[in-house]
């Protein structure tokens, strides 16, 4: 059984099944997914709360990545992709037919497994969001990098280095640049897809600090095939398998008492 | 013996082989034409040959040496020249440059070793460089000032004095000649056009027409001031002459304004010749051809030839990315797609002159003609735009060099880790604003790769620029004084084409042979001039983007 740290596993844990829409980011009702004639998710649905981490784990290629590039319509950018049900992300669906999809991605920003920065200055790697949005006065773009390079606990660490290239940076520091750039929006939902796995234990470790402060601002995903990080950062865990949401919990019970057999077996590492 | 073949050491053998034996090439074939065309400048040694005919005739030959062959005497005599009694199998012949082309047949002829008496290489003598007619050879016997002979202790000091001056005010002349005298028969040209628009439309009443007339005269009255002031600037350069004794013992007078340069290479040290040699290569590069192209520099031709590549760049740069962006972004995966990548790589191997006859027949005669006929129909029947010029080059061009700048576009588009282009995405960034703001200056290092290409391909092309602008001797450059200063519709000179036109269809084969070499040693260094600023553009920008070595 893997430990669950006592300041995730909140004490009230939610009703998942029945959250009131205040409590409700995302709600994804009957999702279906398929790539050309193969389905990738089947049926999933869930409500994810609003201001916690969430995690989706299970085995490689079992739909989690796929079902979080659903809730910023990342997967528009595959040709053969086509999904059926909805995501209503506070109340309204994101794939209703008058959605801005640039507008819903300025709504939810999102980290990506490796760090991915612009070939430019740290500065306008943080401001390029903002400079999208037409902002040019100095004042407020000064303002927005400090804040978030503060809220990505990478200010003090290149403060003195702003504009010097992006790439001169580590890669976990890289890793905390692009979620500094994607807070520089302020984004209501925040997706990270496997955020630490192209990072050594120390960065991971420095992450994973980083994501339980961000929730108190953000909803929070992540995605993770590493269940200790699951069961460290996430007060939700919701284990898919082959495309299905087998089983959706607050973490504490799921990683300690799972329901089901199957969650069981991966948790307990018999097959995945 | 198997085990070296094992070892690998025959391949690394072999691979170094081929690597050096295309170096040699590249560096032979540029020592050759460097060499060939660099030494045309040095001054070489000029001798007084003494010469005795067959029937005892003997005369004075003076000339620097060009060439020497080894010919059978068999050969000799059956080409119907008369040897001595008495000579060996094999005849040295040496090929001389005399000069003096308005006294003798040829410039350049064949003298037999057995003519020789003597050879010498006398002090004094004295080589010309002249406006018209080529070297002359001799010596220095007096100065004429106004046709009365000049008493100088140092006559050579006094020549080269008097020589400076008759340039000096040749060139004011000339600077008068292209400036304001060149200005006011533009103006002239201009105000005709106008008068003929008017009367196209049917609105030149009287008013206009005194004025137009006014105007004119006006122009008029400035041009007889200037043109006393260059009369009176050729008066002044004509004043004085040079008396020079010939090889044949004759005193032949040359006027001063003729001269351009005169140098005593007999007379010369090692330092004295190589800055006599630095100088004529200084000429060469920034004067103008004289005598249908076998004298003086090729200013023209170099400044024709980058005019018409960097316009070319200007044009070829944005169609070939934005074509390539399409191809590669937007177009969708498919049949048709991949047709037309198929058909625009294989555009590079049409082979040049066809595109030179679709420049002439779309660009020249159709676009042109067009343009003639709706913007400037007062010119017609003479064409503005309807001609070949510079313009149509650098269009003709630009389509030639099109699929190079297309296929290393979209090799860069291509190399672009899809990484970065989710994470612009992610932040709110349409595709549009993701391809200028990320994904073009991500790719821009691969653009200028093709721009690379490019520009040493078109630099190089001479077969099309024959049919759409190039011509032998252009009186303007396409970038002058007179507004709108860039004259796209004129014909220009370009430097490979000057290659052909020396070498081929030159009156005198022997005089423009070093030309050749040194024209040719020229259009490489303005090759590589352009390409190594192009590749230095394109390492800083590497060195900007180089998140694509990760």
């Amino acid at each position: 059984m893997i430990s669950v740290s006592p300041t995730t596993a909140n004490a009230q844990a939610l009703d998942l099944a029945n959250l009131t829409e205040a409590q409700t980011a995302l709600e994804i009702k009957d999702l279906n997914l398929y790539y050309g004639s193969k389905q990738a998710l089947f049926d999933v649905s869930m409500k994810i709360p609003k201001g916690q981490v969430t995690a989706f784990i299970g085995p490689s290629g079992c739909g989690k990545s796929t079902l979080l590039r659903c809730i910023n319509r990342m997967n528009d950018l595959v040709d053969i992709c086509r999904i059926e049900g909805q995501i209503d992300l506070h109340g309204t669906n994101i794939y209703g037919r008058s959605v801005d999809v640039a507008a819903l991605r300025r709504r939810v920003g999102m980290v990506f497994q490796r760090p991915n920065p612009f070939p430019k200055s740290i500065y306008e790697n943080v401001v390029y969001g903002l400079r999208l949005q037409g902002i040019k006065d100095r004042r407020v773009l000064d303002e927005a990098v400090e804040r978030s390079l503060r809220g990505a606990a990478l200010w003090d660490e290149v403060k003195d280095r702003l504009h010097d290239n992006a790439f001169g940076l580590s890669g976990g520091q890289q890793q905390r640049l692009v979620i500094a750039r994607a807070i520089a929006i302020e984004p209501e939902v925040l997706l990270l897809d496997e955020p630490t796995s192209a990072l050594d234990p120390i960065s991971t470790l420095v992450i994973e600090e980083l994501i339980n402060e961000l929730k108190s601002k953000y909803t929070v995903v992540i995605v993770t095939h590493n269940m200790q990080q699951a069961a460290r950062v996430s007060d939700q865990t919701a284990f898919m398998y082959m495309g299905e949401l087998i089983e959706y919990a607050d973490t504490n019970t799921l990683f300690t008492t799972p329901s089901l057999k199957k969650t069981e077996d991966y948790i307990t590492g018999r097959y995945g | 013996m198997r085990n070296w073949f094992k070892s690998g050491a025959p391949w690394i053998w072999m691979t170094g082989g081929a690597v050096s034996i295309s170096l040699v090439a590249v560096v032979g074939l540029l020592v050759l034409i460097a060499w060939r065309g660099l030494s045309f400048f040095w001054p070489s040694t000029v001798y007084e040959f003494d010469l005795e005919e067959l029937n005892g005739h003997r005369h004075t030959v003076i000339g620097e040496l060009y060439d020497s062959q080894k010919v059978s005497a068999e050969r000799i005599l059956s080409s119907g020249v008369k040897l001595p009694e008495q000579h060996d199998e094999v005849i040295t012949r040496y090929l001389l440059k005399t000069g003096n082309r308005e006294y003798v047949d040829l410039d350049f002829r064949w003298i037999m070793e057995t003519q020789i008496k003597t050879k010498t290489a006398p002090q004094n003598i004295a080589v010309f460089e002249r406006s018209t007619n080529g070297n002359f050879y001799g010596y220095v016997e007096g100065l004429l000032e106004a046709g009365e002979a000049v008493n100088a202790t140092d006559k050579r000091a006094e020549l080269i004095k008097r020589m400076e001056r008759a340039i000096a005010l040749n060139d004011q002349a000339d600077d008068l000649q292209h400036g304001p005298i060149g200005s006011i028969n533009y103006e002239l040209e201009r105000l005709r056009l106008k008068e003929r628009g008017l009367e196209l439309k049917g609105e030149l009443d009287e008013a206009a027409k005194a004025d137009f007339e006014a105007q004119r005269q006006a122009l008029h009255d400035d041009y007889l001031v200037l043109e006393k002031e260059l009369f009176a600037f050729r008066d002044q350069a004509s004043r004085d002459a040079v008396i020079v004794r010939d090889m044949d013992g004759r005193q032949v007078t040359l006027p001063m304004q003729k001269v351009l340069d005169v140098h005593f290479p007999n007379d010369m040290g090692f330092f004295a010749k190589f800055g006599h040699w630095v100088h004529q290569m200084a000429k060469f590069v920034s004067s103008d051809p004289r005598e249908a192209n076998t004298e003086g520099g090729v200013f023209p031709a170099i400044f024709g030839t980058v005019f018409m590549v960097m316009l070319m760049a200007v044009i070829v740069t944005p169609l070939g990315v934005v074509a390539a962006i399409y191809l590669h972004e937007y177009a969708k995966k498919g049949p048709i797609t991949k047709m037309i990548r198929i058909a625009v790589i294989n555009l590079a191997g049409v082979p040049s002159i066809v595109y030179g006859v679709f420049g002439l027949g779309f660009f020249v005669y159709m676009v042109g003609g067009s343009l003639d006929q709706i913007f400037y129909p007062e010119a017609l029947p003479s064409p503005t735009f309807g001609s070949p010029g510079v313009i149509w080059s650098a269009l003709t061009l630009a389509i030639l060099t099109l699929p190079v700048v297309i296929v290393s576009t979209e090799e860069g588009l291509s190399r672009i880790p899809s990484s970065v282009r989710q994470g612009s995405l992610a932040l709110g960034a349409t595709k549009a604003e993701t391809l200028w703001r990320i994904i073009v200056p991500m790719a821009s290092p691969a653009i200028m790769t093709g721009l690379i290409l490019a520009v040493a391909r078109a630099a190089g092309e001479v077969a099309p620029l024959m049919l759409v602008g190039v011509v032998k001797m252009a009186p303007t450059l396409p970038l002058d004084g007179n507004f709108p200063y860039f004259h796209l519709e004129r014909k220009f000179m370009h430097l490979g084409f000057h290659i052909y036109d020396v070498g081929f269809q030159s009156p005198n084969v022997e005089a423009a042979r070093p030309l050749v070499y040194a024209t040719a040693f020229l259009l490489v260094t303005v090759i590589i001039g352009l390409n190594m600023s192009a590749i230095s553009i394109r390492n800083r920008l590497r060195e900007k983007f180089r998140s694509l070595d990760q």
